[in-house]
């Protein structure tokens, strides 16, 4: 397992970020696929990558843009155009006003249909690269400290689960021994309950390894520090609700809620770092935010910002209207900011994984 | 399998194993002091906006709004796992104890698992068969924090952290939070009155889980389609409603009117024993203990000396 | 370094403090009415392997975790007196305060592994003693290459075998540069060669490194010969710590080379192979070269045999488990099954079961094939007690675990009646558990009785329990087929012994001929008295009454 020449975690989840934020600022069908398949580039073209989890992604994304489609063509649009098909319509109970079922199906409204669903296959397939590129697991190890002992749960969660999964399988084997036929809810559930009370048993063996190997060791805490930590937390939390209630609610001006969400996160930030200066661990071979981790997160900062500044060069190319049914225009800042996401992906190397099983005949 | 620790001896008669379960009914794993709590309502409040922020927005008059309002799903894709890191960190510093995070972390374990033989990636519902008698039985605040770190956990394993994730988590978290907000029944802890509570919270908790998921959808997935069914911005409130009443009937309602009936009689079937399960192990892990002063003893003649650091008498002490 | 050295160096040195001292401790547990522990008092030097020998119950696993904290701060309960370990006072010092001078590995090392690579698990340690990277990195490395892991260090932890995963629950603990290490049971399921590889590791950190190392083991006839010192526990709350020989002299568990050494009354009593064959000379003279023992059941009583296996192959998907397998099992026989830990034996016993369908070949147990049946009725002809017996218990009560067996209730009555019908059957300790589980199998009364791995965990006594209740199946002619690595207990009481290797049978014929053959793992008398084929102490004694 590669731990010091494999990339940040982090570095690929920016990147994969960049590219959705790109993808929702436009319906542009174009630079949407061109987003898509600079995605699907930057995964085939590391063989280390799990490429399961991308088709995983691909095939929720297809199920996501079928069931839109359908949902187009069912409800259908009042808006004239070029006609499809003609269903046949089904009368609507008024309270639901302004529906419509059936009636004809135009070209233009399965395309719009297409561009946003689009739009949300690309964050999808984002989300899946980020997935197969680094492991999410591996983002645990680098957790702030504040989060240390969430994380040691999920990692406890992460490496128990599929050993619940072959106790449930040897402890329906045992219900078959006291002659309970095999199948059925019901003996699962019976099987369920053994494993369980295993799992409970070993939760109070784990603590007590955790223990005895100095889980839990604080260096002198002082009591204001906690406060302060706390208060600041606390009243971050409240700049974020505020802020999002601003955004969204027409009385508030964005110059006042920006600002104030920014003002939120930088001070939760501060106090999540700040707050577990009293503990004393060290951490063993941490990943590095090595300059190579840079390259990639600037990839996909370069998308997103070409994107954004696309949309004020030429306003209307990043969201094409549909009405009247032409080609959209790619307006080339964007292409630029893609290619160079895909660079940038390129020139990564190998990625950091999660050890797997070492195949058979590996020294 | 045999455990690491001497086996203490087992409780006297079944009659004092009763009381004993009643007597734990209050006890709480993580105690929720005045700061989790203000943490857990304020990002519970942001969840809320997370997901109900297309009734809030409407405004005569687009322009501003509706610009922001086409931003708001992104935005709260950001922001809300900001929110929960930061929730997460503020209960963890109640989490210091060992057997907390160990319990913590087996139960999520259990609940990722029964994700992978009996969910999609939509549906939660075998989790919520383990996360309700575990908010019951070890409360609030460690019903919520399971809830999260259950979805959280499910998720890493099936190597599915999708935009979805933190609303799932979210929405996990308070039903795991309800289930430690249900009322202590102390004459009726194990019994079918308990039972009969948590199975109806469970069928309730399966429904509005799945409604709040589809609203979280909602936006998404109608952006660019017919009026009608599609999020309006310009619209009020009332209209949008109706519209996401449309799409709720159209895609999601058929798939968890049964799944609601199926978590119902899932924990009437099976949350007795599992209730009990959980709080026998929370009383062998006696949460909340701490080495309190016991009676002083004197020595019985040690003829090397008293202790190393001079005190007189030997002092005992004990744990409860 | 002999013992006498040990005690000669103590005594000149008074001003060296032990490592481990225990002042009058009683400890009480919260629901308990007695101590488990009475006024314990010992003291335990550097360098010293300490042996903790004591019947189920008598507190050797609440004196182990006593040293690190654990009890009372962990579990619970009223501790009086001092346990000061390496200056530190328990009372005052919480299990993770001593987690850099006390290691504490117990009886599942899997069940305490935090992480999923053996790497981040011999560095979890030192994280929370905050110590310096480039100090961390030395350290894995080290003990990498003292543990022979240094192949493994990437692996993942649920791949690993069990001796491996005991060294690496061992290597954790020792990057944090602890000078006591207690281990719980630590070779109870290993097989043979892994537990020799886990013994000489804990023998190399004693004389390499100085450390003072606690075992508690019920298997005394692998670790005797290595203990420096005996802390013998009589079960009465009170613990004796005693030059080995001396301590076996009067201890009732013993391994079977001391109960030989009373029998033929040698002295002082010998605990190694070596020493007490220096002894056994005359005995070799005077004992024929073979016991008498019955003879086999064997086609004598007619018919068919009541287990026929032809030719069985078991897969696992692409791995072959068990390879052309033909077994052949009378009414009447007791037949032991040995082999490493991965050679098949679990798969076989599924299979005779009826657990799975072969791939090839046929099963047929008492005129039916197991596997064709419906559960209810396979149980009336075959019965499993799965290696795992707590798999079994869904009810919180022995009484709800027997309901609807009509013979259970007596039988349990009669093989464990201290057991009782409250007892929450989790509760129950692994030789209870055992017998809960076998007599819900015998309650079925089918003909074949099958056992996987029974021995973890089990003392002498409920050992000696077992071994009269199979012998009784035997003769009441049921028949029994035990897999078991443990060869003292194959001794006693099987009539057949076949072993499997890589998935084929490499041997099969009266135990007597096959567990002698390997002179390394074969039982202790027969070591002593090679080339005479005796197998047990049981055997000797009988011929001794005879004349």
């Amino acid at each position: 397992m590669s731990r010091d020449g494999g990339l940040h975690p982090g570095a690929w989840w920016v990147w994969a970020l960049g590219l959705a934020a790109a993808a929702s600022r436009t319906t542009n069908p174009l630079l949407l696929l061109l987003l898509a398949s600079v995605i699907v580039f930057a995964v085939v073209v590391h063989p280390s990558a799990r490429r399961t989890v991308l088709g995983f992604f691909a095939r929720i994304a297809a199920v996501v843009l079928a069931l839109r489609l359908a949902l187009a063509v069912v409800f259908t649009s009042p808006f004239p155009g070029h006609t499809v098909v003609r269903l046949p319509s089904v009368p609507v109970p008024s309270v639901f006003a302004g529906l419509r079922i059936g009636g004809p199906v135009t070209a233009e409204s399965l395309l719009a249909a297409l561009d946003g669903g689009m739009q949300l296959a690309v964050l999808l397939l984002a989300a899946g690269a980020a997935s197969a590129l680094a492991d999410p697991r591996s983002l645990l190890r680098c957790l702030p400290a504040a989060l240390y002992e969430v994380g040691v749960a999920v990692s406890i969660a992460v490496a128990l689960a599929p050993q619940f999964a072959t106790a449930a399988r040897r402890v329906r084997e045992a219900r078959r021994l006291r002659g309970e036929a095999g199948r059925g809810p019901v003996v699962w559930l019976r099987a369920a309950l053994p494993v369980l009370h295993g799992a409970l048993e070993r939760s109070i063996d784990l603590a007590a390894a955790m223990d005895a190997r100095g889980f839990g060791r604080r260096g002198p805490v002082r009591p204001w520090r906690r406060h302060v930590v706390t208060a600041a937390l606390v009243v971050a939390l409240l700049a974020c609700a505020a802020a999002t209630y601003g955004l969204l609610s027409p009385g508030f001006r964005s110059s006042v809620s920006l600002p104030l969400l920014a003002a939120g996160v930088g001070l939760a930030a501060a106090g999540m770092i700040v707050g577990r200066r009293d503990a004393v661990r060290s951490r063993y071979r941490p990943p590095r935010w090595t300059p190579r981790a840079w390259l990639v997160a600037a990839g996909g900062a370069a998308a997103v910002v070409s994107v954004v500044l696309a949309g004020h060069l030429t306003p209307g190319s990043l969201t094409p209207t549909g009405y009247p049914l032409t080609w959209p225009q790619v307006p080339t800042v964007a292409v630029a900011g893609a290619l160079g996401a895909a660079l940038s992906a390129l020139s990564a190397g190998t990625p950091d994984t999660v050890p797997r099983t070492l195949r058979a005949g590996t020294p | 399998m045999t455990s690491l620790l001497p086996r203490p001896a087992p409780p006297r008669s079944q009659a004092v194993q009763r009381t004993a379960d009643s007597a734990d009914a209050g006890r709480t794993a993580i105690r929720l002091r005045w700061r989790s709590t203000a943490a857990v309502t304020l990002a519970s409040l942001v969840g809320v906006l997370a997901f109900g922020w297309p009734f809030l927005s409407g405004v005569r008059g687009g322009g501003e709004a509706v610009a922001h309002a086409s931003d708001a799903p992104w935005v709260f894709l950001l922001i809300l796992p900001l929110v929960l890191v930061v929730v997460l960190a503020e209960l963890a510093d109640g989490l210091l104890d060992a057997k907390t995070v160990a319990m913590l972390g087996v139960l999520a374990g259990c609940g990722a698992a029964l994700r992978t033989f009996g969910g999609d990636v939509t549906g939660a519902s075998p989790v919520f068969f383990l996360l309700m008698p575990a908010g019951r039985a070890l409360g609030r605040g460690f019903g919520f924090t399971l809830g999260v770190l259950t979805l959280f956990g499910s998720a890493l394993i099936t190597g599915g952290v999708g935009p979805w994730l933190p609303f799932q988590m979210i929405a996990a978290g308070w039903v795991g939070f309800g289930a430690g907000c249900l009322p202590r029944l102390r004459r009726f802890a194990g019994r079918w009155p308990e039972i009969a509570m948590l199975s109806a919270y469970g069928a309730l908790a399966g429904l509005v889980y799945g409604a709040v998921m589809d609203l979280w959808f909602w936006p998404f997935q109608t952006t660019g389609l017919a009026p009608g069914i599609a999020y309006d911005p310009a619209a009020d409130a009332a209209t949008n409603l109706s519209h996401f009443a449309a799409f709720y009937l159209a895609t999601s309602l058929g798939f968890d009117v049964p799944r609601a009936v199926a978590n119902a009689v899932l924990v009437a079937v099976a949350g007795g024993p599992v209730l009990a399960a959980i709080r026998r192990a929370a009383r062998r892990a006696a949460f909340g203990s701490g080495p309190a002063r016991g009676i002083p003893r004197t020595p019985t003649g040690d003829p090397t000396g008293s202790a190393a650091d001079g005190e007189e008498r030997v002092r005992p002490w004990t744990c409860r | 370094m002999t013992r006498p050295d040990v005690a000669a160096r103590r005594a000149a040195d008074p001003g060296h403090p032990p490592v481990v001292e225990f002042r009058q401790v009683t400890m009480t547990y919260p629901d308990a009415d007695a101590p488990v522990l009475r006024d314990v008092s010992f003291e335990l030097g550097e360098g010293e392997l300490i042996l903790v020998v004591g019947p189920t119950g008598a507190g050797k696993s609440t004196l182990l975790s006593a040293i690190n904290g654990l009890v009372p701060h962990f579990t619970g309960g009223r501790l009086d007196g001092q346990v000061i370990v390496a200056g530190r006072d328990t009372r005052t010092h919480p299990p993770r305060e001593l987690a850099d001078v006390v290691g504490y590995v117990g009886q599942d090392p899997a069940a305490g592994f935090v992480t999923e690579v053996v790497e981040d698990e011999l560095a979890y340690a030192m994280e929370w003693l905050g110590l310096p990277p480039t100090v961390m990195r030395r350290r894995v490395e080290d003990v990498l290459d003292l543990l022979d892991l240094a192949r493994l260090r990437g692996r993942r932890l649920d791949e690993l075998s069990g001796g491996e995963q005991q060294r690496v629950a061992i290597g954790s603990v020792l990057t944090a540069g602890v000078r006591v290490l207690v281990l719980d049971e630590p070779t109870s399921a290993l097989d043979p060669p892994a537990a020799e590889e886990v013994l000489a590791v804990l023998t190399r950190l004693v004389h390499d490194l100085g450390l003072t190392v606690v075992i508690a083991e019920h298997r005394l006839e692998r670790v005797i010969q290595y203990a420096d010192r005996i802390l013998r526990l009589p079960g009465d709350g009170s613990a004796v710590l005693d030059e080995p020989s001396a301590a076996m002299a009067v201890s009732p568990l013993a391994p079977p080379v001391v109960h030989l050494a009373r029998l033929a009354g040698w002295h002082p009593v010998p605990l190694s192979i070596r020493e007490a064959r220096r002894y056994a000379a005359r005995l070799r003279a005077t004992l024929p070269p073979n016991p008498s023992r019955p003879t086999a059941p064997s086609r004598s009583l007619g018919g068919e045999p009541l287990v026929a296996v032809r030719d069985l192959v078991a897969r696992y998907g692409t791995t072959t488990a068990l390879r052309h397998v033909n077994l052949r099992v009378e009414r009447g026989e007791v037949v032991a099954l040995m082999g490493r830990n991965g050679s098949g034996k679990t798969t076989l016993l599924t299979h005779l079961a009826g657990l799975r369908p072969p791939a090839r070949g046929e099963v047929i147990v008492d005129g039916v094939r197991p596997h064709r049946l419906r559960p209810v009725e396979a149980v009336r002809h075959v019965t499993l007690v799965p290696a795992e017996p707590s798999d079994l218990f869904v009810a919180d009560s022995v009484a709800g675990e027997l309901r609807g067996l009509p013979r259970g209730r007596e039988l349990l009555r009669s093989l464990a009646p201290e057991i009782a019908d409250t007892a929450h059957p989790r509760d129950l300790s692994a030789g209870g558990q055992l017998l809960l589980a076998l007599a819900i199998m015998l309650s079925y009364d089918a003909p074949l009785l099958l056992l996987d791995e029974p021995t973890r965990g089990l003392d002498y006594a409920a050992k000696e329990r077992l071994a009269a209740i199979l012998r009784a199946r035997a003769e009441a002619g049921r028949a029994v087929v035990l897999a078991t690595h443990d060869v003292e207990l194959a001794a006693e009481v099987a009539t057949r012994t076949v072993v499997l290797a890589d998935g084929e049978v490499v041997a099969d014929g009266p135990t007597a001929e096959v567990v002698t053959a390997t002179p390394a793992f074969a039982p202790q008398v027969a070591r002593i008295l090679h080339p005479l084929r005796w197998l047990t102490v049981g055997e000797v004694r009988e011929a001794l009454e005879a004349g």
